[in-house]
């Protein structure tokens, strides 16, 4: 018998080399990026995949850019890379999530061949299309969401193709600032690929290929020990959106959870058909979404790579607007249909009997305000929902998103816009042995006319309490007091006000 | 007559160490129980257990961490803030970021203020100026709120102060006309940079500690001078001294006053040795503490928090992670060996103290393979090495592999931690580790040094002498250090020589020497237009808005790899004056010093090099020399440890 060619004894050294590659990747993203969305707010995430397009880590920033790359990666393997080329993508049906998700995969390239490949996405602030910020409201096709990248080439042999990258620049309203963020992410890449070239190179081929076998076997086999106490256990969940943008017809989505053979299975039949406004999802997202609920049944110690989603088996039906296909509109579906995705899985998990908490906000607020020259686009915090292990934080993102906030003195030095109240929004946490998070309060006074945009849910259909605990109290928008819809692009004069109040998380509990 | 001498004070969760650098270049080291409770009597039953003449010693340096402490167990004084009608939550608010990406009932550390001990002040700057005059009604309204509060501390952080700061100035002067016995702390006084979330908490960070670190520091001062010994001074989370006076007023500048000697410590080493790029570790029983050494002097940045609360003001570079001597080896569910993040700590410390562990920890693993001498370990400490072995034993059955290689993977899988966070460290700020020297100290640093420096391909490593007390002797030799910092939030094309002169030269006036003839040092605190994130541009003489952004450019092409054509703005000016380095002559001083047990009687010795492996015991410490490694003993005292070429 010949001996192992890894020793499962050296997994935790693997797991922290791998991570640290990948975390790497992220530092000289998040230092080089121009935008505050990807330098302040974090809206990014890196990966680090094998010659098979195994993802072997990644460092997540925001979860709904969780195990969405090897989808990227897939569609760049399709495409016959070649060492010294450099991919870019956001096009949601192949291999993107949603168009400002600019994402690069790097074939590495290591003694002439490629050996791996290292991916990073962000949120860029504007990919064109028919408003600032391109995230708008009321979009029914894909095209008016901004500029479709199919994975192209945008360097080859090395050198970057400059006239693709002016294609790209041509159709931005932010060249200056994009071109400063492609330049971060380039260096986030090359970043990666010497990591993973140095890992060989120090572990020797054939024993990185076992070690990451070994590391994605071991990744799933924490994720299923921690389904094994839970066989059998079966439940459904149902929720909306509220409307698509174009209409306020609810978007109904239907998850039934089951645990079977230490598996999660979701099976999202029953969930609505694609919808003509633009909360459809790309598989993908609907994926992310999966194995974050996931996730939070995990400690935080398990690697975050490909093992996680097989530990995940999916049923998406063709045609549904949580497994959308061209040209469906998708926009808002990375932002509000990944949080609704995620409420109904946690629905479906706690009437299986899964200890989960009550809904979040379940909404990322998305503001974007756009005038001669600028745009600022920025999400907000709310209520998370309250657990078994106490009350829902306040003031915070919740699923899948994870940004940061604008500070008020930086954000009125560098646009026209006053801040006029920054508050959290008392009792709007529901009730119970444990109360939900508290919303926030912000307004917003227009210095100069402006367009603004508001792409938000929650604001009829409360956050929902867990195990006897009160609702949250839902959003509200409002134009000098005057309520607005959930999704809406309104033209503000110079002195009008904006407030967002966001939703409350659900209590848990009866009291 | 008794020489002269410099004493640094360190005080650690278990031990607080001293140690005296005399005018000739001797230097003496001890070692006593902290106190907790009081970590002044620690201070003094070290100088006492040093047993030196308090004339001769004239000049004493404590790190302490009396701030962290109290950030971490919330001791400090209640506080009341005074905040912008409408922006009265923005502790709670925080930066909206959770506090765990995936455990959802996670919460951050509660805010240091309760949210009903806020005052809304009726005002409103912007960064042009007034908005909404702050007039003597308002004034009164929040005079009365903070009277009626009872509350003997106040934080005064008004929105764009950092550029306006007349408001604050306004009702801090009121509050303290109102309420003379009361602490105020404005934010503009603390710091003047924009962001209200991190100015607002480091304010209120300041006016929780200062009554506290005010009467520490008053009862130590006296007791000391009382006993005959010099008034003492402080090292800051910057790594400069403060005379205790002035300390005393800069608390949150104190929160990580202890592992910042260490690191100063290290970078004496380092220059001693003629190396001025180093990557330090400093490894205990429950953590390790990764820094960085440019130029000869520990890298100092601006920001991060200390126990959930943001401090931005400048601090040397530390980064903490949870692996040490005592961190503990275990077996998760999914079949893999693990190591830490829990630890013995001291009590009960490895299986091997004997003090009640049962879990292999990583100094276990050390004994099990022999690589610890164990004759020579701490003091009052004897080693069950059976005992440790056992235990490794019956972790290696769980693993089904031998112990030698369950102890091999234990230590490995913690070296994998701390390279990950020395790398870190250093790429983070375009720093390749392989142009470093590795100074590794504290009581594991020496025997993980190899190892640590193969998996960041270093071929170099510098044990310092006294690897077990180096934060006490950094504490020792450590210079006076004033600093000030200003708000610019200027692009540079705005900015010529006589603006930009005319800024340094107001900084500097408001910065007291620390003796003639001392260092005075610029930097720009500076970004493109739009970034969320400053590098620090040292500024020379004569500089102008086109030289700055022209030096910016090199430093971001160095540490990103790209420059971008957009403006280029400068947010403050910092500036600090510091005063000469006490000087160390860390020379080799034969039999009855330090380094005897590594020398002949006769000293001859000291030009040996030892190939590895073999393991060296140093007093606090056993160097462990991997193989392929080759250790000399340096003239200035400590190991340069080499990689076979």
């Amino acid at each position: 018998m010949s001996a192992p060619v890894f020793d499962p004894l050296e997994l935790g050294v693997l797991g922290h080399a791998v991570s640290m590659v990948a975390e790497e990747m992220g530092s000289v993203l998040v230092r080089g990026s121009l935008s505050p969305n990807i330098r302040e707010r974090r809206d990014a995430s890196s990966a680090l995949f094998d010659l098979r397009g195994r993802m072997v880590a990644q460092a997540a920033h925001i979860p709904v850019h969780l195990g969405a790359m090897p989808e990227s990666v897939r569609a760049v393997m399709a495409r016959d890379p070649r060492p010294g080329d450099l991919f870019l993508l956001n096009d949601p049906y192949h291999g993107g999530s949603h168009l400002p998700d600019l994402t690069m995969v790097l074939p590495i390239v290591d003694e002439g061949a490629i050996v791996g490949y290292a991916a990073v996405r962000a949120h860029h602030a504007d990919v064109g299309g028919m408003s600032p910020g391109s995230m708008p409201q009321g979009a029914t096709e894909l095209w008016q969401e901004g500029l479709v990248v199919p994975p192209v080439r945008l360097a080859r042999n090395g050198e970057i193709d400059t006239e693709v990258m002016s294609l790209v620049l041509a159709n931005v309203r932010t060249p200056v600032e994009r071109h400063g963020d492609l330049a971060a992410q380039r260096a986030a890449c090359e970043a990666g690929a010497e990591g993973w070239r140095a890992l060989r190179h120090r572990e020797g081929v054939v024993r990185l290929d076992a070690g990451c076998d070994a590391l994605l076997d071991y990744t799933e086999r924490r994720a299923r020990a921690r389904l094994v106490p839970l066989e059998g256990a079966t439940g459904v969940g149902e929720d909306a959106l509220e409307g698509d943008g174009v209409s306020d017809r609810p978007v109904p989505v239907r998850v039934r959870a089951t645990v079977r053979y230490s598996k999660l299975h979701l099976d999202f039949t029953g969930s609505s058909p694609v919808v003509a406004g633009n909360v459809n999802c790309p598989a993908a997202v609907t994926r992310a979404a999966a194995v974050f609920a996931l996730r939070t049944l995990l400690s935080d110690d398990v690697p975050t790579n490909d093992g996680i989603a097989r530990a995940i088996e999916l049923v998406l039906p063709e045609g549904s607007a949580i497994n959308a296909s061209a040209p469906a509109a998708v926009a808002a579906g990375n932002v509000e249909m990944s949080q609704r995705i995620t409420d109904t899985i946690f629905l479906a998990m706690a009437s299986a009997g899964i200890p989960v908490a009550a809904q979040g906000q379940g909404t990322m607020n998305n503001i974007t305000l756009g005038g001669a020259g600028w745009t600022f686009y920025e999400t907000l915090g709310g209520g998370q929902g309250a657990s078994g292990r106490g009350p829902g934080p306040s003031a915070v993102h919740v699923g899948m998103s994870n940004t940061r906030n604008t500070p008020v003195e930086t954000l009125e030095v560098a646009y026209p816009i006053r801040i006029e109240r920054y508050a959290l929004r008392a009792d709007s946490g529901g009730g119970g042995v444990h109360a939900g998070g508290a919303g926030v309060i912000r307004s917003y006074r227009a210095l100069a006319p402006c367009v603004a945009t508001l792409l938000t849910e929650r604001r009829s259909r409360s956050p929902q309490g867990a195990s006897g605990g009160g609702a949250g109290v839902a959003g509200v928008n409002a134009l000098n007091g005057a309520v607005l819809p959930a999704k809406v692009r309104r033209s503000l004069a110079a002195g009008d006000v904006l407030t967002i109040e966001t939703p409350g998380g659900g209590g848990w509990g009866r009291r | 007559m008794t020489p002269r001498a410099a004493a640094g004070v360190d005080v650690g969760g278990t031990f607080t160490d001293l140690v005296a650098v005399r005018d000739d270049g001797s230097v003496a080291a001890r070692k006593v129980s902290s106190t907790p409770d009081d970590q002044s009597r620690g201070v003094e039953n070290a100088l006492a257990a040093l047993g030196a003449e308090p004339a001769s010693i004239d000049r004493l340096v404590h790190g302490t961490t009396i701030v962290t402490n109290a950030l971490l167990e919330r001791r400090g004084a209640r506080v009341v803030l005074c905040a912008t009608d409408g922006f009265t939550d923005l502790l709670e608010l925080r930066r909206q970021e959770r506090a765990s990406l995936y455990d959802l009932a996670a919460h951050h550390p509660a805010p240091l203020v309760q949210r009903r001990d806020t005052v809304p002040v009726a005002e409103r700057m912007t960064h042009h100026g007034v908005l909404r005059p702050l007039d003597a009604e308002g004034i009164a309204a929040a005079v009365d709120a903070v009277r009626a509060s009872g509350a003997s501390s106040v934080a005064v952080s008004l929105l764009h102060s950092y550029a306006h700061p007349q408001h604050e100035q306004a009702l801090a002067a009121a509050m303290r006309a109102a309420l003379p016995d009361a602490e105020i702390v404005a934010s503009h006084d603390v710091l003047p940079e924009i962001r209200e979330y991190e100015r607002t908490s480091t304010t209120v960070a300041e006016a929780y500690v200062r009554p506290l670190v005010a009467r520490y520091l008053g009862r130590l001062g006296s007791a000391l001078t009382a006993a005959g010994y010099p008034a003492p001074g402080v090292v800051t989370s910057g790594g400069g001294v403060l005379p205790a006076a002035a300390a005393a007023r800069h608390g949150a500048a104190l929160a990580l006053s202890g592992p910042a000697g260490g690191v100063t410590g290290a970078a004496l080493a380092a220059r001693a040795a003629g190396f001025d790029r180093a990557l330090t570790i400093d490894i205990g029983g429950t953590s390790a503490d990764c820094g960085l050494v440019l130029d000869g002097e520990p890298l100092v940045e601006t920001g991060g928090s200390v126990a959930g609360v943001p401090i931005a003001l400048p601090r040397v570079l530390v980064e903490t992670v949870s692996a040490g001597g005592g961190s503990i080896a275990w077996v998760d569910d999914g079949a893999a060996l693990r190591v830490g993040p829990r630890s013995g700590g001291a009590r009960p410390g490895p299986v091997a103290f004997g003090r009640g562990g049962t879990q292999p920890t990583v100094t276990d693993a050390h004994l099990t393979l022999g690589t610890i001498h164990a004759a020579r370990f701490d003091a009052g400490v004897s080693l069950d090495i059976a005992a440790a072995r056992a235990a490794v034993t019956a972790l290696a059955a769980r693993l089904d592999a031998t112990p030698e290689r369950t102890a091999e993977a234990i230590i490995a899988t913690a070296d994998a931690e701390m390279a990950r966070a020395l790398r870190r460290v250093s790429v983070e700020r375009g720093i390749d580790p392989r142009h470093c020297v590795l100074v590794a100290f504290g009581g594991g640093g020496p025997l993980h040094a190899c190892s640590l420096a193969g998996r960041l391909g270093m071929s170099r490593v510098l044990v310092p002498p006294f690897a077990g007390v180096l934060s006490a002797l950094g504490l020792a030799v450590a210079a006076e250090r004033h600093e000030a910092l200003a708000s610019v939030m200027q692009r540079t094309d705005a900015l010529d020589a006589a603006a930009l002169g005319a800024r340094l030269r107001d900084l500097a006036g408001r910065v007291a020497e620390p003796e003639p003839g001392c260092r005075r040092q610029f930097w720009a605190r500076t970004r493109y237009v739009g970034q969320g994130h400053e590098l620090e541009v040292p500024l020379a003489d004569g500089d102008d808005g086109h030289s700055l952004a022209g030096r910016f450019a090199g430093m971001h092409r160095a540490r990103t790899g790209f420059t971008l054509d957009t403006g280029v703005e400068v947010v403050s000016l910092r500036h600090a004056a510091t005063g000469r380095p006490r000087a160390a002559a860390l020379g080799r001083r034969g039999p009855g010093t330090w380094d005897a047990a590594r020398c002949h009687d006769d000293g001859s010795a000291f030009e040996a090099a030892v190939a590895g492996p073999a393991s060296i015991a140093l007093p606090d410490a056993t160097l462990f020399v991997a193989p392929g490694w080759t250790a000399r003993a340096l003239a200035t005292g400590g190991w340069l440890v080499e990689h076979d070429a």
